[in-house]
């Protein structure tokens, strides 16, 4: 009896925590499912730099980059002055721009599946997604998604729990130290990537 | 006087009982500050740097192009199969592990896929228990420690860069050891003396080509988008293996997920 009261309750929470979940299941989730088919038609349509400039398009339309790049730029942000922010900003964009494309690129025909979406009381709406891969194991993909002035925006991927940004941020951290904790260096070396 | 005494030690118990108090919240305090968005602790990071450095030698010179030619020349269906062999060379492992975890069931369930798997499987080539519904578990003790530590998975302890191996930390390099003392196929073949060219060698040099042929994309990846590529990639690995304990630790506690990705939400 007592057990089973137990049982009822633990269900409770379970219920608890999950009926928000699906209640809110609207603008993220269609969010992520518009991106992923824009990604396949121009992946289909599109090679080299045609596609790149097709996905710069989509991530600066759908993603949160001025944030995202804030975020990877972490604790330095506030030290850098805007001009130079406006100049790290620019050049992020061409890199992620750059990267996505090369990850979008290795698609072929696998499917993308929109799971759990949990909206979390500061605002951040976590899609779950599933890769299904034609051989081996699904890849688990997390979507962040905000609510911006001009609608939901993506703030982060996450492939197989790897944050995309904060990768980034550990990454450009570790340069601007081994810089002398100057932004500077890495805003060159990147415009510098981002010119070839 | 007696009465005084038992109560200044009354009082004194609750002062301290105060500050136990006191303790455990500023340690639960850290615990929930600690939300994972930190640096992983990377003390060594002078000599890692240089094992990594040697170790990307090692890798262009000899395990990428191996792994490469193994990815685009041998036919998929003996990649697969060199792949479920490995796998079920683990099994055993995997399944001590789920013990200690204290998952017998979810343990019984491994080593039914071994005998499975190693007799109408031919010795693990098919993988015929995972079509039986007898899904595929991978547990090292890495994972274990883990799974029973009272920290957020991203600590594993300082960070360290193993030769030939790659990233680890304290935390995953003790698995590792563990794993590798109670492997019973590595205590049998030590106890009947058989050669190394027979099994070790074997095993060892098909695990490195095969995790290698795996990792290609996702590394290669990292280290074209990446303007330090250590730093990046001891951040993947940080995450990545957090996520494997998380998931672990998931299965009894949802909450905890959720308040995770608040706190990394509220970091940013």
């Amino acid at each position: 009896m007592q057990l089973a009261s137990r049982r009822a309750v633990l269900c409770l929470v379970a219920a608890f925590v999950s009926v928000p979940a699906h209640a809110a299941d609207g603008p993220a989730a269609a969010l992520i499912e518009r991106v992923a088919s824009e990604v396949i038609a121009l992946i289909k349509a599109k090679t080299g730099k045609d596609r790149e400039a097709g996905i710069r398009t989509i991530l600066v339309t759908y993603f949160d980059l001025p944030f995202m790049g804030q975020s990877a730029l972490g604790t330095h942000w506030a030290a850098t002055p805007p001009p130079q922010r406006e100049r790290f900003l620019k050049a992020v964009a061409t890199a992620e721009a750059r990267a996505y494309s090369e990850r979008f690129g290795q698609y072929s025909g696998q499917t993308l599946t929109v799971g759990r979406v949990s909206n979390r009381p500061n605002g951040v709406t976590v899609v779950d997604s599933k890769l299904s891969q034609s051989n081996g194991q699904p890849i688990a993909i997390q979507w962040e998604v905000r609510e911006t002035g001009q609608g939901p925006r993506i703030t982060d991927v996450k492939i197989e729990g790897v944050s995309m940004v904060m990768t980034r941020r550990s990454d450009y951290n570790s340069y601007i130290q081994g810089h002398g904790g100057k932004v500077e260096p890495l805003i060159q070396e990147l415009e510098k990537r981002a010119a070839n | 006087m007696v009465a005084s005494f038992f109560g200044t030690m009354a009082a004194r118990a609750r002062t301290s009982s105060v500050a136990i108090v006191a303790a455990v919240a500023m340690v639960g305090g850290c615990a929930s500050g600690d939300t994972g968005a930190n640096e992983p602790w990377d003390p060594l990071e002078t000599p890692n740097r240089f094992i990594f450095s040697i170790n990307r030698a090692v890798d262009i010179i000899a395990i990428r192009p191996i792994a490469v030619l193994y990815r685009d020349w041998m036919p998929a269906p003996a990649q697969r199969g060199v792949h479920n062999v490995l796998d079920n060379l683990g099994e055993p492992v995997t399944a001590i592990n789920e013990v200690v975890q204290g998952d017998p069931s979810r343990a019984a369930t491994t080593m039914a896929r071994f005998l499975v798997n190693s007799t109408i499987g031919l010795a693990g080539i098919f993988d015929v228990a995972t079509s039986l519904g007898l899904t595929r578990t991978k547990e090292g003790a890495g994972n274990t420690v883990g799974y029973y530590a009272g920290v957020e998975p991203e600590n594993g302890g300082f960070y360290m860069v193993l030769p030939l191996a790659g990233p680890s930390n304290a935390r995953d390099a003790a698995g590792l050891m563990a794993d590798y003392a109670v492997d019973p196929f590595r205590i049998l073949t030590y106890a009947l003396n058989v050669d190394w060219l027979l099994y070790s060698g074997p095993r060892w040099g098909a695990t490195v080509v095969d995790a290698r042929s795996r990792t290609l994309f996702a590394l290669d990846d990292i280290e074209k988008n990446s303007v330090d590529y250590y730093a990046a990639l001891r951040s993947a690995y940080t995450q990545q293996r957090a996520e494997t304990i998380r998931q672990k630790r998931e299965k009894t506690n949802t909450r905890s997920e959720l308040e995770r990705r608040d706190n990394l939400a509220l970091v940013r």
